[in-house]
């Protein structure tokens, strides 16, 4: 691949109009969400923490959360003349990586799965459902995401690389 | 010296970590000298303070499979501890305590993650035995938790948990070493902003604002 990829780190937000990959690296609880306007060429991949952001405190990085990460993510794109109607969306992530110990079998670490539910419920709210879905499990993920083709990719530390799906017709 | 997102160290607080860290992982090697018949010694090379949400890219954009060991602190200070062992180094803590090594990660059963795991709470144990000793403080127990990932997903998973309270990060690479065996690791030790002020007030040098 000659095109150098913009690696979207926790708590980011990178949108592009034309062409571009988008790598999420190493998504343990976290949610990676790649997105497309496939008519203006307007994607975005948005690399999320946390399903809430908290009531007692200010939100510093607006993509550090579910709730306000994916209308930051579809107002960057709307920005760059994207239509929310036509945008399809791919999501990875939310594993449970720590998953030896007695606490494991509790809900004490359970961000993953509260990343999951929280980013398809704000999905949802957009009318958005993913057209590609790898969540869940114990396994940390990588997500590749190419502007040109619509696909996204995804990756584990023990699986080879494997489709997540094709954001374009 | 790194700003954070919610402090920023001085050199005279990152020196009173190091010193923190080199007695509360001398114990530590203590503990796991016990576990293994062997007598390590410990190496800290040095303490960065690191913002939440760097930390991935500091330390953990890697994709080689570590283990990783985590639990949260409760009591006077809180936060978490957490444990980085590149695969290689784990397989050579599993040698001395089993005497064996599972070969792949597939091949960690529950034996082996116990074992693992027992080191890990031992470990922080020993960590938080001379912290306390040293800042007077008294901290709960919680139980460690385990996962063999690549170290971004362990360290993102990580900072995702501590992202929820108000935890401040700091890194603390360390090497423990015999006369045939080196581990190497990542510690990592995410004390809350106040636990943090805390601390420093015991240790009687005032944290810069």
């Amino acid at each position: 691949m000659t095109t150098t990829a913009v690696i979207v780190g926790m708590a980011e937000i990178h949108v592009t109009k034309g062409a571009g990959v988008f790598t999420c690296l190493g998504l343990g609880s976290c949610i990676g969400i790649c997105a497309i306007d496939p008519i203006t060429n307007v994607a975005g991949c948005a690399h999320i923490m946390l399903p809430e952001s908290f009531a007692d405190k200010p939100v510093d990085k607006p993509a550090k959360f579910a709730n306000t990460g994916i209308p930051e993510l579809i107002g960057m794109m709307e920005r760059l003349g994207a239509e929310r109607s036509r945008i399809v969306v791919a999501i990875a992530g939310g594993a449970q990586v720590f998953k030896f110990g007695s606490d494991c079998a509790t809900s004490k670490h359970d961000i993953g799965a509260r990343n999951v539910s929280a980013v398809t419920e704000a999905l949802n709210r957009y009318g958005l459902e993913p057209k590609g879905s790898d969540v869940g499990g114990s396994n940390g993920r990588t997500v590749t995401f190419t502007v040109e083709t619509g696909i996204a990719t995804v990756r584990t530390a023990i699986s080879t690389e494997k489709p997540l799906a094709t954001l374009r017709d | 010296m790194m700003a954070m997102e919610n402090v920023s160290l001085g050199l005279l607080e990152l020196s009173a970590i190091r010193e923190m860290a080199n007695t509360g992982l001398g114990n530590a090697a203590k503990s796991i000298s016990e576990f293994t018949a062997h007598n390590f010694n410990v190496d800290v090379p040095y303490a960065q303070s690191v913002a939440l949400t760097r930390m991935p890219m500091l330390l953990g954009e890697s994709e080689n499979i570590y283990v990783g060991i985590y639990l949260p602190v409760k009591g006077e200070v809180e936060g978490h501890i957490a444990f980085l062992l590149p695969w290689e180094s784990a397989q050579s803590l599993w040698k001395m305590v089993m005497g064996r090594a599972p070969r792949t990660p597939a091949e960690v059963d529950e034996d082996a993650a116990s074992a693992m795991l027992e080191v890990g709470n031992s470990f922080s144990g020993s960590f938080l035995n001379a912290i306390s000793d040293i800042a007077k403080f008294s901290f709960g127990s919680t139980q460690p938790v385990l996962a063999i990932d690549t170290c971004s997903a362990i360290i993102a998973t990580i900072v995702g948990e501590a992202s929820q309270g108000d935890a401040d990060s700091l890194a603390i690479d360390t090497e423990f070493f015999d006369d045939e065996h080196k581990i190497s690791g990542i510690f990592l030790f995410l004390p809350t902003v106040s636990g943090l002020k805390s601390l420093f007030a015991a240790l009687g040098i005032s944290k810069a604002a």
